[in-house]
């Protein structure tokens, strides 16, 4: 995006931290700026926020230079990094001098070019820079070196400082020197990083930035989302730029939590209706997590991380476990719940961590705080591993995102495989019950149908994962329980019912117990999951006082 | 810490069992036990009282069908009271109500027992 089309207008939420950073930056020239790291979630807006500082210091002051520069991962060879870094800078620093945009774009032109126009300007700073760059072609480490310099010594010469400004800065770990790559060679900004007159304002991935050494000592300052209020009017913006009315709806815009990015994209997909309402809102946000570009974005990401197909497709199982267990869950287990070697599951996680679809702590590893991100993480699954068609994930999240008549209270249980864990359940459930004013003998009912659930994931769960996970969601008339395991024998693809186990049955009372269920819920759902088998029960319930429980039967 | 117990006690000639708690796999076998030693020193009137009962799986329901198997061999007579109507229907499913009697309560099943009904 050309900087002079940068509107401050349409930068939402993110003033204070622009002035904060270009007060920051302005510090060069007393010598007192330090070089920083901008952090934050991928998409929260930190290349906005460096292109927007850029064009604050270009446009709005003129003495300390700006320099933008985003690291492309196809040009890592030092021979060409180098050309391309310096060629960029004395074009920019040039540009600023003179206040003239078009030198900002001038792609392509050689060193020979940049040092007779440098000449023509007479800027013999730069020409120095360039020869001595010329006369180190026969050796790439220090050409980069030279390059990497070229700011510092631009200052030393003319007395403007500069404010370097780097985007996707982690890819420099990849640079390299006749394809071998070198670590030794992102060290190489430690020196620029260091002077005060030239300080740098670098961000990119922050997972592999926090572990390159040269990053480690900069001062970290935090991109955070977009406040409730920012958020909306980033909305109405974008609205009123497609001439389209209407909002997104709060749930929506919650879900979102303040990521430009995201909110960027369904506003642009839902403006495609004219006056998109609440469900047109919702639909495009299913669609964009299911085929649009946000669901594109996070698999390329993935892709470029975990290239192998096989490997990618464990690695989505992994991440879909991650993200539906409710606690940290270490490589140990990992690796022995996907019969993985510990070097395996390592490399997996580690890839995952590093692009950004978990977090790590402390050798456990927990699902990003982005809830776009799980819906994202789930339409893959779905896809690429349940082989589900378009339309059943469409209903399937139209079912689970947008809101039903009512509000649900969810209660949310982890068991161990452990004797007569069923019973814990289903004295929650009473609780829940007598707490939420629940008719007690359905509850009653249900309690005798979740027993058999939790025994059903526990005997089909043996030798996989010890835990079983319980979920109960009540609503306006209805409860459904659902039971999930890690057993993934249990359910026919095709019928969506459990295998009969012919030799089971033939042993009095093996098989009751789903038909005890089905006798006792109004319906039963058996459902493959991407972590193993889950069991829904579904029993209309009203909330009300009146109807006594019936304690005995009267007979005979 | 058991989610089971079971204490008996014999009136006259019949032997009543009341079984507390959660009757799974475990409270099943002892239920069935007890009863084998019951008919095994010559008592073959027998009444389960539920009133205690608060759950039961369909383990336990499965070991109660080889217990009822158990009594008709012997020609002895069982009888249930004090049922909640959902552990009825889950014997009902089962098919075991049609082998036994079931009853509002003790007094009632002693009356039948006893040939007084």
């Amino acid at each position: 995006m050309p900087f002079s089309s940068l509107q401050k207008k349409d930068f939402f939420g993110r003033q204070a931290e622009l002035a904060s950073l270009y007060k920051r930056v302005l510090q060069a020239d007393s010598g007192q700026a330090q070089s920083v790291v901008l952090s934050g979630r991928r998409g929260i807006g930190k290349t906005e926020l460096l292109k927007h500082l850029f064009g604050r210091l270009f446009f709005n002051q003129d003495r300390t230079v700006p320099f933008l520069y985003t690291v492309n991962p196809a040009l890592l060879s030092v021979t060409v990094f180098s050309k391309s870094y310096l060629s960029r800078f004395i074009c920019q620093r040039l540009a600023f001098e003179k206040k003239d945009q078009a030198l900002l774009y001038r792609d392509g032109i050689t060193i020979d070019g940049l040092s007779t126009l440098a000449e023509e300007m007479g800027a013999l700073w730069a020409k120095e820079i360039l020869d001595q760059y010329m006369q180190c072609s026969g050796d790439p480490v220090d050409a980069l070196r030279i390059a990497l310099l070229a700011p510092h010594r631009s200052t030393l010469s003319t007395g403007m400082p500069v404010a370097v400004l780097i985007d996707d800065f982690h890819w420099v770990k990849g640079l390299h020197l006749d394809g071998v790559p070198d670590h030794l060679l992102v060290s190489l900004f430690q020196e620029p990083m260091s002077h005060r007159k030239t300080p740098h304002v670098i961000t990119g991935n922050m997972a592999e930035l926090q572990e390159m050494a040269v990053v480690s000592g900069l001062e970290r300052i935090p991109v955070p989302s977009l406040g409730s209020e920012a958020a909306s009017s980033m909305v109405l913006a974008l609205l009123s730029a497609q001439e389209a009315e209407g909002n997104v709806p709060p749930l929506l815009l919650r879900h979102l939590a303040g990521n430009p990015y995201y909110l960027g994209h369904i506003v642009t997909r839902a403006c495609a209706k004219n006056n998109p309402d609440d469900k047109e809102f919702w639909n495009a946000y299913i669609q964009e997590i299911m085929e649009g570009t946000l669901a594109l974005s996070w698999l390329t990401v993935l892709k470029s991380y975990i290239p192998d197909l096989g490997q990618r497709r464990t690695a989505l199982t992994i991440i879909s476990k991650i993200y539906h267990t409710t606690e940290a869950l270490s490589c140990q287990r990992i690796a022995k719940v996907f019969s993985l070697t510990d070097g395996e599951a390592h490399g997996i996680l580690n890839a995952l961590y590093l692009a950004g679809f978990i977090r790590g702590e402390f050798g456990s590893f927990r699902p990003m705080d982005d809830r776009v991100l799980r819906d994202i993480v789930d339409a893959l699954s779905m896809r690429e591993i349940l082989a589900k068609s378009p339309h059943d994930m469409e209903l399937h999240f139209l079912e689970a995102l947008i809101p039903q008549k009512g509000q649900v209270v969810r209660f949310d249980m982890t068991l161990p495989m452990a004797r007569e864990a069923e019973l814990i359940v289903a004295q929650s459930l009473e609780q829940i019950g007598k707490n939420l004013n629940l008719n007690q003998d359905a509850i009653g009912q249900l309690q005798i149908a979740v027993i058999e659930a939790c025994i059903n994931a526990i005997e089909h769960g043996k030798g996989m994962d010890d835990k079983i996970y319980v979920s109960v969601a009540v609503d306006e008339d209805q409860t459904e329980v659902s039971v999930e395991s890690a057993g993934q024998e249990f359910i026919i693809q095709e019928t969506g019912e459990p295998y009969r186990d012919q030799e089971a049955e033939k042993k009095a009372g093996r098989g009751w117990g789903i038909k005890l269920m089905k006798r006792f819920v109004d319906h039963v759902r058996f459902e493959k999951t991407t972590y193993g088998t889950k069991i829904v029960l579904v029993k209309k319930i009203e909330k009300s006082a009146s109807i006594q429980k019936e304690d005995t039967a009267n007979h005979e | 810490m058991s989610n089971f117990s079971l204490s008996s006690r014999s009136e006259q000639d019949i032997t009543v069992m009341m079984p507390k708690g959660y009757i799974n796999n475990i409270g099943a076998e002892r239920l069935e036990l007890t009863s084998e030693e019951f008919i095994g020193r010559g008592s073959n009137k027998l009444v389960v009282n539920f009133t205690d009962v608060k759950f039961i799986n369909t383990i336990g329901l499965s070991i109660f069908l080889s217990m009822v198997q158990n009594m008709l061999e012997s020609n002895s007579q069982l009888c249930f009271t004090n049922m909640k109507k959902d552990h009825r229907e889950m014997f009902e499913m089962a098919g075991l109500i049609k082998h036994v009697r079931v009853f509002k309560d003790e007094k009632d099943a002693f009356n039948y027992l006893n040939g007084r009904s």
